[in-house]
Parts: structure tokens; C-alpha cells; sequence
């Protein structure tokens, strides 16, 4: 160009060349970062080169314009600090135009002075446009506390906005002689009150103070909004009533959610932890699936309108309440728990199904890396057992073998000499080396006998007891390699006396003992070699005193040996045991079987009755 | 002496000097693919013994993948992987070389091969469906996983994994620049009990040994868990260049990456060795990091009286440093540089019982390497393993020479077999062919030292020679008294019908060093102000003239031309230094040092200044015709119309054409006083009774002023009228007066007489009168400072006039800055316009000159 153009044209040129390069690109490049570097660079340039001349009203415009531009790329990066102080020399230089002194250090204060002073000027729709990248900041930084107060403004704000007929500005952008915006302000003010509204929310909610976030949430939700971000209100909704002990009225929100975007698996979660709650199985199994063959589906993402993938929702609600909120098992975690239910709760051919389902996929290749994920899926030795559990409960001996051959053949060359178990309450919870590696060992170990055991039982099941007896054997002899260490004590045998709490190795460790021993009795009993299933059954009581079927069948061997009056005490003492329920808590490998030999109650009962008439003159 | 290794160069490669790692890989089928540092991988037909094929990928690449012709090939370049078929490739384009036969193809890689486009990737591996690929983010090392279900698609992510890098591992010092350059190794295991992945039982890696081992299912459970050995997972282990041994299960995923082992320096080769020929698994993994230290990872058996199986890490260290290394079955085979060893890693290892004595073996084995006097091998890989027992390695030289090195069979006692009798011959001559070599490689050495001393002598005076110069700076040294300095010249010559203006410098050497053949002087002519017209960059010219030797006391003569008559764009800076060109003299050192930013030394000596008073042609008299010669003439009188025609247009023909044009004028008064002071006293011997205005002429016309005289061309008597008349360089006639007189100065209130000298210039070019005018200032400027000191009674400070000028100038200057933001923002303002309240603020700037007393 041979016409000399003025240094304003040149730079409003400029400005829309950064823009249109900015906006072509972004359907090719895949990452953020790599996107917005060199262009932020080109705008503060730009930006330096503005501020070069002292600030007069006909290119105020084009400087704030060139600062918004600056600043959403800064934004977009995550780097807080340098847009937040070209914003703030933005704003001094706009109070320098139009009042002379100003001494706010406050950013608050400043804003509002800004605000005030520019409310006459044309500048103030620009000022607005700053002001929305402030707040976005806020937000984004977390700073909820800094937005309540400066609620009014902020609201005002987004009044002007949208009282201004749409695409006034926007029309004429088009044209090379005005300033083009990177990002349509409108867009980003609408985005950021509701996002704002759902982080505030997911506070309060962690705060407990669910009443006031459901109105607010429930004012959001009725707002224009992407789908996506509307469910998030919903979704919270919902657990804001969960708080409230309103279940009901939790599940009617998150089906909300749900139908405004069928995609919040969030929703989906909840739910099932409402239904758990509630103690629906057949729901909770219901909505498990659902969630199962939800993530499952490929994620279908929405097509971002042009120009707004800088500051996208979940780049602004990044606050840690909500996101626990927002977290959702893996799918392969979600098929564990699914399997689990459904062989807790009777519908076994389901749950060995899913069980299978969840085997495949873990030896797949292709299964997706999940960082950090609570409650973690259980190791996958475990996840063996639990599955040859389900597949003996669902009377397939042989398969569940071959499971139970995996997991021993591949424990056994690691299989420790001697264990030695510390007390739970003095361990080191600290993953250190040694204390992760003695971790490991004694779970090996556990592993190996839980296998050998849930090999015995399907012996027991093929009716062979040879068999069963060598299995029970093997698991016995590596029980008993553990020795039990209180502090300050030397290593101990341990025994049922101990506490035993819940879920810790001592608990597992007892527990195998009195099933491995129960199930060598039986077979004992079996092969008629009653004396030593005597043994078996009486140690298997000791380690375990609510062991049903060793009470029953250590009676049927008193009985057999003609030891009447006991075995009918032994029956006595076993019924008046309630311990069913404590087993649900407990891996489902450690659960007594179903498929062995069984007595039958009545006809216990009918002989101590037999026995109680002739003889009642013997006690 | 035992058998020897027979080294057989197959082809020769141009070794580029780029700092990206060659590369070479050896497939199952006849090919080999190499790259020796750049963008295109040379595809070898051992076979044939000759290249087929050339790929050129669009940048440098970092690493290469191929198992054979079958399966793609995979590269990592600076903008992503890409997958290339070469069987597709090579069958679609046939047109594409006629003469196959004779020339190799080349092949363009083009981006619709491009699988990942993510940059930085600097190490990749396939696994079946899935692709592995090594990156460095900030201080983070990244894994990134890849899976696809066809080929040629874009891969998508699975899952990252990172680690933070650890700083401070020690680096051999020579090795330290090298650094960066170290790639990543990636290899994958598999336990010896799962099926293998990949379509081929066994598949090579770049660095040329099978990356696919199966280990012992043992050993496997024991390093990577139980998890990893049921899901019958492939563990993905990286050697990293800070010296971690870190390993990944890719089932099941999510449980990161871990480290196994540090070997504290980097990462050189991840292999595994099977000893023991009863089982197709390896029974040991094998470390070996760049400076020689070596771990063996094996499974310590429990003993038959008890205790359980661990995994013992044995450590070693073998003479590095180490360039590469390949493995074969029980020996590892590594390069330095300077020569090829063996270790064997059976030794001491077939012990089953775990007790102190084998330990101790195993130790002393693992620092015993033999030598196999193959020197300057950079990349190795092995080749195959003959019927004979003879093992082929096929090695890259640092000099890009492809060669097969057939290493001879071993016997069982570790010594290399006896050569038969008939090939004693053929060993004698391998010998003395190897002695030659290693002469060659002496001498190479010896000149190589020489050269590196007379560098290093030359640096140091060149170092002596900048400390003198930066010393001198700091101090402020006057010019007079600094040992490097340069004073010029001007004089005007004519040359085809036109003036120009020279400028003779000399550069004087007073210290004590000698400057050297490769400094260079260097001269940077530049107006100190450039006129708007005359374009928007700063004009500046440079001259260079390297000079041989400059001795102690020795002058260089040098000149150039300043400026042609026309040119007004005085003053003139003339900034002098002197350059040394590092590149000169360390040649392929200087390509080698990254850090070094620029290959010169530039010490800058002074700056001189030619003004409008040097810049004069004196004509001691009245000029006899205002234009002397006719080309002038016409110049003038088309300048004079445009003056008047411009002159018109802008005030609208209100005032009537002048017939002369309008004349310019400037004034500077100075005290006699200070005159009689300053400059007679120098000269007060010559002539008792001097004239000041005369003197003061000749003072500003011929004395040296910043460095620069005029010369004395013709008119070199001295000034005898107290009017001059002189042409400037733009060609316009300039008239100097100097005249004596009385000026009555207002101070508090009483007037006082003060006699002054008046110097008055006369142009009809604006340019000239304020160009002269400056330089008069700038003289009179220095004139004052070597003034002796006067006491304070002899004037008081004109305050009141001082406070008006103040004022007066303030005002001016917020003018003109108004001016200048304004003419930013408009484009309907005509210059003409703008120009027009410039000059008369330069006027009213002008209008009341200051006394200079």
C-alpha cells in the first residue's frame, strides 16, 4: 500500500490479523497450549505497542479491545497473574483518561471506579468486556468469595449484555476498520453466570448449607445455557436434596439431569449410591447397568461454536467440591460392583456374566488409562477369586478351577516361608518400600489359600473328596505359616479370642481357617474318617465360632459317634447364632458355601426332640 | 594372540554433523534402514549390498521402528510419527524410477502419514495394535499410549503416564554437551508364559536386539507383580537418560509408572540374556548405562533349606564411556568409540547356590570385558547368529561407514578359539591392517593437539587484547590516551562529474599486543539523523577491512567513501570497532558449542562524528558565479522553481514570486573573551596581535574536532577575510561571517556592554544553515569546556532571560509534541501542512540566540 496509513488503522489491521490467524487455526491444532502461545505473544506486542502513547479517547477502544484480546489469550493458558495485571493497568489508564487521581490498590475498588467513571463514556461497553474477563478469571482461579461481592456489578453486567439487541456489534465486526474480538463477550458472560452459579453451589453444598445453594442452583437452571452445564445445576440439585435426606426427590432431579443431557453419567452415579441408600437393589442394579453401557459409549463430544473453545466450561469449573461431585467410577470399576450386586443378591447367571465381562476387558489392549480413581478396582487376583466364587455359586466347579489354577500357579513360586502379621493399628500406612513389600507378601499368601480353598469347595461340589481333602490340606498348611504379632509381643499362633476387626488380614486370615478346616472336616465326614473330622470341626468352631455349617456338621459327627446330648448342644448353640449378615461386608471367596453337602434342620430338630422324650432322666 | 574380528565395510554413508542420534535398525528380511542424523532413512539391501531406497521425512529424526518388510515402518520426527508401508509405497509410485535398477529411489514422505502429530517425540515402540511413545514435557518425562484400530489412521490416546525428571545425575564431563542428544530407550517384556503380542516371535529393536523378551515367569512376577503376570501383560521398560529404569504393565493400566532401578547415570541399552539353553526365556534383564555401569537383574532361587524367591540385582562397571551396545544370548557387546568389547554375563551366573563366592564372580565378570579391536563404532546391532557359532554384528562408524564385524566363535573357557593354521596369514594381516589404523588414529591425534594449542595461544591474545579494551571503557578514558583508537579524515574528490566526500581513517595501534590476522576493522557510517524522505529504516553503511598484522605502533590506513555530493544527511557517525571472528578460527569446535551465540567478538573502539563543517568545500573568496558549473546551475534553477511553484500552492498565490530565493540565516554569539582565552592563548606566539574573528574561522574550519579534521584540499590558506563562502555537500553556496561587536546585556536591571563575536550563516537551503548551525554550537560547546575556569564575578547568571528562554522552550516542545501524535493519527493532513508549524517553531526556536559567554 502506497497510502500512508495511520498508526490507528495499522493496528486495528493488525489486531484483526491475530484474530482471523487465531480463529483459522483452531480447527487444526489439538492442543491449547501450543494454539494460544505465540499468539498471546503477537497480541501483548501489539498491546506494548498501544500503550506506547498516552491514552486518548479515540483509541481507547482499540487499546482495550487489543487488552481483552491479550488477556483471553493469557486466560486461556492459565496465566492468571499476567492477565490480571494487564487488566489492572488497563483500567488505571482508563481512570487516567477521565479522572485525574486515583489511589486504589484494591482491584475491587479500582473496578468500581472504573465503572463509575466510564459510565458516561462511550468506553464503558469495552470496560464491560474487561471486566467479564475478570470475572472469568475469578472463577477460574476459584476465588468465589471476591465474585459474592462484587455479585451486583457483575449482575448489572450481564443485564447490559443482554439488553442490547444482539448482533448490533457483531454485524458490523465483519468490516476491516473495526476492532475484531476474540472471544464474543455475550457468549462469555452467559457462560460465566451460570458456571459461576454451579461452582457456588458445589461450595455451599461441601459447606452444608444445601438450602440456600437449591434455590440459587434451581434460579440457574432455568437460565440459557448449553445443555451440559445445565444438567451440572440439576445434577447438584439433586444432591442438595440427597443432603436434605430427601431421596426421592434427589432421584426426580438427577432424571432431570439426565434428560437434559443424556451424557451426565454423574447423574447416573448418584443415583445409584441414592438407590443403594435406599437399599433398592433391583434399582441399584438397574441404574449400574445404565452407567455400565452409558460409558461404555463412546463419547460423543459437542461441536463448539467458532471462537469459543479458549474458555470452555470446564476449563472455568475447575473448584475441587465439584469436581468430587462430578467424579464417576471407571466402567470397569462400574462392571465390578454391577457383578457384584447381582451375585449379592441372587441373580447369579447375570453377575458370572458380568464377572466374565469384566475379565475379557481387563485383558483387552485397548482399555483406557484411569488415573486416580476411588475407591480403586480391586487387585486382579482378587477379582479372580471373586469371579470363581460366582462361577462355583453358579455350579460351574470347573471353571471356577481354572480360574482358582491361575491365580495359585501364579502365586506359588512367591509364596513367602513365614509371615509375620503386625498389628493393623501400629502399621505404617505410609506405602515405604519395606512396609508395601510385607504388604504384598501376606496378600500373596491370602491369595494362594483363598484359591486353594475355592478349590476344595469345587472338589466338594464333584463329590470329590480326595481331592477336596488334599486342596483343604494345602490351603491349611499356609495358613498356618502366619504367625500373629502384637507389639511387644513375640509372634503368636493366633487364635478367635483376638479382636478381630473387619476387613483386616487377621479377620481374612481366620476366616480361611475356619472355611478351610469346616470344609476338611465335611469331607472327612464324608469318607467317614470321623475322628479326625471331629478334629477339623472342632478347630474350625475355635477359629471361627460362626462358621453354620461346621456347628452343624461338627453335631452330625458327635452324633454319628453316638455322642448324642452334645451334638444336640453343638446343633443348639449354632441355631441361636444369627450371623448372616456380617457376611456381606466380607470378599465373596470368604463366604461359606452353598453347594456342599447340606443337612437338613428339620431333621436335626426332629432328633433332639426324639432324643429330649425318652431320656430326659441322662441330664 | 586369538582370532581376530573380520571387519567388512559394506557402504558409506555422508555423516552429517546435526545432533540428532543415528539410527540404525536391522530387519528379519534382507533390509536395513539407516539414518545418520537427518531427515531421510536410507533403506539397505544387504543382499544386493547397495541402497534402494531413500525416504525424505519432512524434519530430523529422533527415532525409527521396523521389524521387517512386512510391517510399517515407524519414525519420529520433529513434528509427529509417522507410519510409512514401504511395500504399499514402493509399489504404488512405479513410474516413479524408471531405473530402478541403477539409482535408488526416493521417496517424499508427505503428512497423510503422519499418525501422531504430536511434537517432541523422542522415542517410540509398537506393541501389536498399540504404539508407546516417549516425550520430554517440561520436567516431566511422558508415556503416552496409543491405540488404532486400522492402519495409516490417526492413532488415538489410551493414556499418558508421567515422571517428574530428576536432575543431577552426574555426566562424564567431555559427554556433558552430548547430553541432550541421549534417546530414550524402550523395549517391552513379556513373561516367558504368555503368548507374545506381536505377529512375529521375536522383533528388533533400533538399537538392534530383540526388544521383545520373553523373560522367566519368575523373574517377571517378581519385578512387575502378580497383577501384570495373571492379566498376561506386555511391561513396557524405558531407560531413561537420568538413569531410571522404569517399567509400566499395559494391564492392567492405572497403575503408573514405576521405577525399578537407577543406574545414577543415563541409560544407555535395556537387554536380556539367556544363559542357560534348557529354557526359550531369558533368565536375566541387563542395564548398561553410558558410563560403563552395568546391573544384571536375576532371580535369587530360594535354597533347598528354606527361604523364597527375590530378585538380586547385581551391579557392575565396565570402561566407558559407552557409545552402544547389543545383546546375544549371553554376551553384550559395546562400543566407546576408541574400541568394541565383550562381556560375558554367563560368567559366574550358572552357580545355583547363592553364597559369597559366586556373588563375588559374578562381580569380577561383570568388570572384565574383553577387547575386539574394532575402534570408531557408533551404532551396533546384531545381525545374525551363524551354524558355525560365529556371531555377524552389523555396526554404523562414526565416520558413516556401514559394516558387518564377524565376531569369531567362542570357546567354553571364555578364550577366543585358535585360528587354524591356513587363515594365520589372513590374521596377520588383520593385525597390521588394524596397527595401520591405529597410527593413522595417533597422528590424526597429534595434529588434531596442535592445532587446538595454536587456537588456544591465539584466544589468549585476543582475550588480552578485549580485557584491554573493556577495561578502558570503564575508566573513560579520553580518546587521546586509549591504546586502540581511530581518527579520520575528510576530503572531497571528483569522480565522473560528481563530488564525493571521502573519509581517510587510521586506526592506531599504541599497546603492546599485536592484533593477528583474523580481526577485521570495522567501520558503521550511519546519519545521526535520517530525514523522513529518505525512507523509513536507518541507512547506515559498513565497511570491513581485515587486515594481517598490526604491530606496536603501527598505523592502518583505510578510506571510504562518506557520502556523494547531494547526499545531506549530515552529521555523520562513524563508529569504529574491531571484530574477531571466533568461526575462523575454531571452525567445526564453533558448530559444536551450542551455547556460543554468535561466532564474533565485536569491541567497539570510538565513535567520530563528521559534521556540516567538515563537510565544506571553502572558496576563501566571493564566489565568482553563484552556480560554478552548469550541471549546478540547472540543478539550482529547477530547485528554485520547485521552491517557488511549492511555495505558491501552499499559500495560495498570495504573495508574488521572489526572484531569489528566500535566504536562511542562524547566528551564534560568543565573548570575545572567551575567545582571546581559549584560542589565542594556543597560537599567541605566531601572531601578536591576532584578529579574533579570523581565528575563530580557522579554528572551526581546520582544526581536529572529535577525532575528524577536514582536509586541506587547495584552499589550505589560512583564513584571511572574515567572510566565507563555502558550498556544502547538497551543492548550495554558504555564507560565514564572523564579525566583532558590542552587545548591550540587560542584567538586573543596568545595562552593561559585553563585546562578542558574532558568526553568522547565510543559506539559501534551510538544511545547511541548521546543519552548520549545529556544528557551530557543538564547537563552541567543546570550546567551553576546555576554557579555563573564570571566577564567578565576571558575570552574573541572566536569570530573568534564562527563565524566559526556559519557558519559551518548554512551550515549543509541548508544540511539537502534539505535532508528532497528531501527524500519527491523521492521513488527510497533507505533509505540507504539517510541516509548515514545524519550521516555525524551529524559527521562534532560533530567534533569540543565546550568548555564549
Amino acid at each position: 500500500m502506497n497510502q500512508p496509513t495511520s498508526l490507528l488503522d495499522g493496528w486495528i489491521q493488525e489486531n484483526n490479523k491475530l484474530v482471523n490467524r487465531s480463529k483459522g487455526r483452531e480447527d487444526h491444532v489439538p492442543t491449547r497450549d501450543q494454539h494460544t502461545g505465540p499468539c498471546s505473544a503477537d497480541f501483548h506486542k501489539l498491546l506494548l505497542k498501544i500503550q506506547g502513547i498516552p491514552p486518548l479517547a479515540d483509541h481507547m477502544q482499540l487499546e482495550l479491545t487489543v487488552t481483552y484480546n491479550t488477556c483471553v489469550c493469557f486466560t486461556a493458558q492459565s496465566h492468571f497473574s499476567e492477565a490480571e495485571l494487564l487488566l489492572k493497568q488497563a483500567t488505571e489508564r482508563v481512570l487516567h483518561m477521565t479522572v485525574d487521581d486515583h489511589d486504589a490498590s484494591n482491584p475491587l475498588v479500582l473496578w468500581r471506579k472504573v465503572l463509575e467513571s466510564a459510565g458516561s463514556v462511550p468506553l464503558k461497553e469495552y470496560v464491560l468486556f474487561l471486566l467479564c474477563l475478570q470475572w472469568a478469571i475469578w472463577l477460574a482461579t476459584c476465588q468465589l468469595k471476591t465474585i459474592q461481592e462484587f455479585k451486583d456489578e457483575l449482575f448489572s453486567l450481564v443485564e447490559t449484555f443482554s439488553s442490547a439487541i444482539g448482533g448490533d456489534r457483531r454485524s458490523e465486526a465483519g468490516s476491516s476498520d473495526s476492532p475484531l474480538l476474540l472471544l464474543d463477550p455475550r457468549w462469555l458472560s452467559e457462560h460465566l453466570r451460570i458456571c459461576t452459579a454451579i461452582a457456588q453451589g458445589a461450595e455451599r453444598l461441601s459447606e452444608g448449607w444445601s438450602s440456600e445453594a437449591l434455590s440459587d442452583l434451581q434460579t440457574a437452571s432455568s437460565l440459557s445455557a448449553p445443555r451440559t452445564l445445565l444438567a451440572y445445576t440439576h445434577l447438584l440439585s439433586g444432591s442438595c436434596l440427597a443432603q436434605m435426606s430427601r431421596p426421592q426427590m434427589a432421584l426426580q432431579c438427577y432424571r432431570k439431569a439426565l434428560e437434559t443431557d443424556s451424557q451426565c453419567v454423574s447423574a447416573l452415579y448418584q443415583s445409584t449410591l441414592i438407590y443403594r441408600q435406599m437399599g433398592n437393589t433391583q434399582a441399584e442394579i438397574q441404574a449400574l447397568r445404565l452407567l455400565h453401557s452409558t460409558l461404555m459409549f463412546p463419547h460423543t463430544t459437542e461441536p463448539t461454536l467458532p471462537g469459543t473453545h479458549l474458555l470452555s466450561p470446564a476449563f472455568l469449573l475447575c473448584s475441587q467440591s465439584l469436581s468430587s461431585l462430578l467424579s464417576v467410577p471407571s466402567a470397569l470399576s462400574v462392571l465390578h460392583s454391577l457383578a457384584l450386586k447381582c451375585v449379592l443378591h441372587g441373580r447369579l447367571s447375570e453377575g458370572v456374566e458380568y464377572y466374565l465381562d469384566l475379565l475379557a476387558a481387563l485383558h483387552s489392549e485397548n482399555q483406557h488409562a484411569v488415573h486416580v480413581e476411588v475407591p480403586p478396582l480391586p487387585r486382579l487376583p482378587k477379582l479372580y477369586l471373586e469371579a470363581g466364587a460366582a462361577l462355583l455359586m453358579a455350579r460351574l466347579p470347573a471353571d471356577c478351577m481354572a480360574l482358582c489354577d491361575e491365580v495359585s500357579s501364579s502365586t506359588v513360586e512367591l509364596l513367602p516361608e513365614m509371615v509375620v502379621l503386625e498389628e493393623q493399628e501400629d502399621r505404617c500406612e505410609a506405602e515405604t518400600g519395606a512396609c508395601a513389600e510385607d504388604e504384598d507378601r501376606v496378600q500373596i499368601l491370602l491369595w494362594a489359600t483363598a484359591a486353594y480353598l475355592l478349590q476344595g469347595h469345587c472338589y466338594t461340589h464333584m463329590r470329590d473328596w480326595k481331592q477336596a481333602i488334599t486342596h483343604y490340606t494345602r490351603c491349611i498348611n499356609l495358613l498356618v505359616m502366619v504367625r500373629f504379632k502384637k507389639t511387644g509381643f513375640p509372634p503368636q499362633i493366633p487364635n478367635a479370642d483376638m479382636v478381630t476387626k473387619k476387613g483386616t488380614h487377621l479377620c481374612t486370615l481366620q476366616r480361611l481357617k475356619g472355611l478351610s478346616l469346616a470344609g476338611r472336616g465335611i469331607s472327612f465326614t464324608q469318607t467317614s474318617q470321623l475322628r479326625e473330622a471331629l478334629r477339623d470341626l472342632q478347630l474350625s468352631l475355635q477359629a471361627l465360632p460362626e462358621c453354620v455349617g461346621a456347628g452343624l456338621w461338627c453335631g452330625e459327627v458327635l452324633w454319628r459317634l453316638g455322642r448324642r446330648l452334645e451334638a444336640a448342644a453343638c446343633w443348639e448353640k449354632t441355631w441361636s447364632r444369627t450371623t448372616q449378615s456380617s457376611e456381606e461386608s466380607l470378599s465373596i471367596y470368604l463366604h461359606e458355601p452353598q453347594t456342599g453337602p447340606l443337612l437338613d434342620s428339620s431333621e436335626l430338630r426332629r432328633r433332639i426332640q426324639e432324643l429330649g422324650h425318652p431320656s430326659p432322666a441322662q441330664e | 594372540m586369538e582370532g581376530r574380528c573380520a571387519v567388512e565395510t559394506w557402504a558409506e554413508f555422508r555423516s552429517s554433523g546435526s545432533t540428532c542420534p543415528q539410527r540404525l535398525v536391522y530387519t528379519h528380511g534382507t533390509d536395513v534402514f539407516l539414518c545418520t542424523g537427518d531427515d531421510e532413512v536410507y533403506v539397505f539391501c544387504s543382499e544386493r549390498r547397495k541402497v534402494t531406497t531413500v525416504l525424505k521425512f519432512p524434519g530430523p529424526l529422533n527415532d525409527l521402528y521396523g521389524t521387517n518388510e512386512k510391517t510399517p515402518l515407524y519414525a519420529a520426527c520433529s513434528n509427529g510419527v509417522y507410519c510409512v508401508c514401504l511395500q504399499s509405497l514402493l509399489s504404488r509410485p512405479q513410474n516413479l524410477s524408471a531405473d530402478a535398477s541403477t539409482s535408488p529411489a526416493e521417496l517424499q514422505i508427505s503428512s497423510e502419514s503422519l499418525v501422531v502429530p504430536v511434537e517432541g517425540v523422542l522415542s517410540l515402540l509398537p506393541i501389536g495394535s498399540l504404539l508407546v511413545t516417549l516425550s520430554l514435557r517440561d520436567t516431566f518425562w511422558t508415556l503416552t499410549l496409543y491405540s488404532s484400530s486400522k492402519q495409516s489412521e490417526p492413532f488415538q490416546v489410551l493414556g499418558s503416564f508421567s515422571l517428574p525428571v530428576v536432575s543431577g545425575v552426574s555426566h562424564h564431563e567431555t559427554e556433558g554437551k552430548t547430553r541432550m542428544k541421549r534417546r530414550p530407550m524402550l523395549i517391552y517384556v513379556c513373561s516367558g508364559d504368555s503368548t507374545p503380542l506381536s505377529s512375529s516371535p521375536t522383533s528388533l529393536d533400533a538399537n538392534g536386539h530383540i526388544s521383545h523378551f520373553s523373560l522367566e515367569p519368575v523373574l517377571f512376577k517378581l519385578l512387575f507383580g502378580v497383577d501384570a503376570a495373571l492379566a498376561k501383560s506386555p511391561v513396557i521398560l524405558c531407560g531413561l537418560p537420568d538413569g531410571r529404569l522404569c517399567f509400566l504393565p499395559l494391564r492392567p493400566l492405572g497403575s503408573g509408572l514405576r521405577v525399578l532401578h537407577s543406574l545414577e547415570q543415563s541409560v544407555i541399552f535395556i537387554g536380556a540374556s539367556s544363559f542357560l539353553e534348557t529354557s526359550g526365556h531369558a533368565q536375566c534383564l541387563v542395564a548398561l548405562g553410558e558410563q560403563g555401569r552395568v546391573v544384571q537383574i536375576k532371580v535369587n532361587k530360594a535354597g533347598p533349606e528354606g527361604g523364597r524367591n527375590t530378585a538380586g540385582f547385581t551391579e557392575g562397571c565396565v570402561p566407558g564411556p559407552v557409545m552402544c551396545s547389543c545383546i546375544d544370548k549371553n554376551y553384550l557387546y559395546y562400543s566407546t568409540g576408541s574400541d568394541l568389547l565383550v562381556l560375558d554375563l554367563s560368567e559366574g551366573s550358572n552357580g545355583r547356590k547363592k553364597d559369597e563366592e559366586t556373588c563375588n564372580k559374578m562381580v569380577a565378570a561383570l568388570q572384565n570385558p574383553s577387547s575386539l579391536n574394532v575402534c570408531r563404532v557408533n551404532t551396533l546391532v546384531e545381525l545374525k547368529n551363524t551354524t558355525a557359532g560365529e556371531v555377524q554384528l552389523l555396526s554404523l562408524s562414526v565416520g558413516g561407514q556401514l559394516q558387518r564385524i564377524t565376531v569369531p566363535v567362542r570357546k567354553d573357557d571364555g578364550t577366543l578359539s585358535n585360528v587354524p593354521s591356513t587363515q594365520v596369514g589372513k590374521g596377520i594381516r588383520d593385525l597390521l591392517s588394524a596397527i595401520g589404523d591405529v597410527c593413522e588414529r595417533a597422528s590424526d591425534l597429534k595434529s588434531a593437539i596442535k592445532s587446538k594449542n595454536q587456537i588456544l595461544m591465539h584466544l589468549n591474545q585476543v582475550l588480552n587484547i578485549s580485557f584491554l579494551l573493556t577495561a578502558n571503557s570503564d575508566k573513560h578514558l579520553l580518546v587521546q590516551e586509549k591504546l586502540f583508537r581511530c581518527h579520520a579524515m575528510t576530503s572531497w574528490s571528483r569522480l565522473l562529474q560528481k563530488d564525493f566526500l571521502n573519509l581517510t581513517c587510521v586506526l592506531d595501534n599504541s599497546s603492546p599486543y599485536v592484533l593477528e590476522q583474523g580481526w577485521t576493522l570495522s567501520i558503521t557510517v550511519s546519519p545521526l539523523a535520517h530525514s523522513p524522505s529518505a525512507g523509513r529504516e536507518r541507512s547506515s553503511t559498513n565497511f570491513s577491512f581485515p587486515f594481517q598484522n598490526l604491530l606496536p605502533g603501527e598505523t592502518l590506513e583505510v578510506s571510504l567513501p562518506l557520502t556523494a555530493a547531494a547526499d545531506t544527511s549530515f552529521p555523520i557517525t562513524v563508529s569504529c570497532s574491531i571484530i574477531f571472528s571466533l568461526s575462523s578460527l575454531l571452525e567445526e569446535e564453533a558448530a559444536k558449542l551450542h551455547g556460543l551465540q554468535s561466532r564474533c567478538i565485536s569491541l567497539p573502539l570510538n565513535t567520530l562524528t563528521v559534521d556540516w563543517l567538515q563537510a565544506l568545500q571553502v572558496d576563501c573568496s566571493k564566489p565568482t558565479s553563484q552556480f560554478d558549473n552548469t550541471n549546478n546551475a540547472i540543478q539550482a534553477f529547477i530547485d528554485s522553481r520547485r521552491i517557488r511553484c511549492s511555495r505558491r500552492g501552499e499559500v495560495g498565490g498570495e504573495s508574488t514570486p521572489k526572484s531569489e530565493p528566500e535566504k536562511y540565516s542562524a547566528t551564534v554569539r560568543v565573548s570575545s573573551e572567551l575567545l582571546k582565552e581559549t584560542l589565542l592563548l594556543k597560537n599567541c606566539d605566531s601572531d601578536p596581535h591576532p584578529n579574533v574573528c579570523l581565528s575563530l574561522l580557522d579554528w572551526l574550519l581546520s582544526e581536529q574536532h572529535e577525532g575528524v579534521k577536514r582536509g586541506q584540499q587547495g584552499d589550505k590558506t589560512a583564513v584571511s577575510n572574515s567572510v566565507i563562502y563555502a558550498r556544502g555537500p547538497n551543492g548550495h553556496t554558504i555564507k560565514l561571517t564572523a564579525t566583532e561587536g558590542n552587545l548591550k546585556v540587560e542584567n538586573t536591571g543596568k545595562e552593561e556592554s559585553l563585546t562578542t563575536v558574532e558568526v553568522q550563516i547565510e543559506s539559501s537551503s534551510l538544511a545547511a544553515v541548521c546543519g552548520l548551525h549545529h556544528a557551530v554550537l557543538h564547537r563552541v560547546q567543546t570550546l567551553l569546556l576546555t576554557a579555563p575556569d573564570r571566577a564567578a564575578s565576571t558575570k552574573s547568571v541572566q536569570s530573568l532571560a534564562l527563565r524566559r528562554t526556559l519557558q519559551q522552550a518548554e512551550h515549543l516542545l509541548q508544540q511539537i509534541q502534539q505535532h508528532r501524535i497528531s501527524e500519527g493519527f491523521s492521513v488527510g493532513v497533507s505533509r505540507g501542512q504539517m510541516t509548515g508549524p514545524l519550521l516555525r517553531v524551529y524559527r521562534e526556536l532560533r530567534e533569540n540566540p543565546l550568548l555564549i559567554v
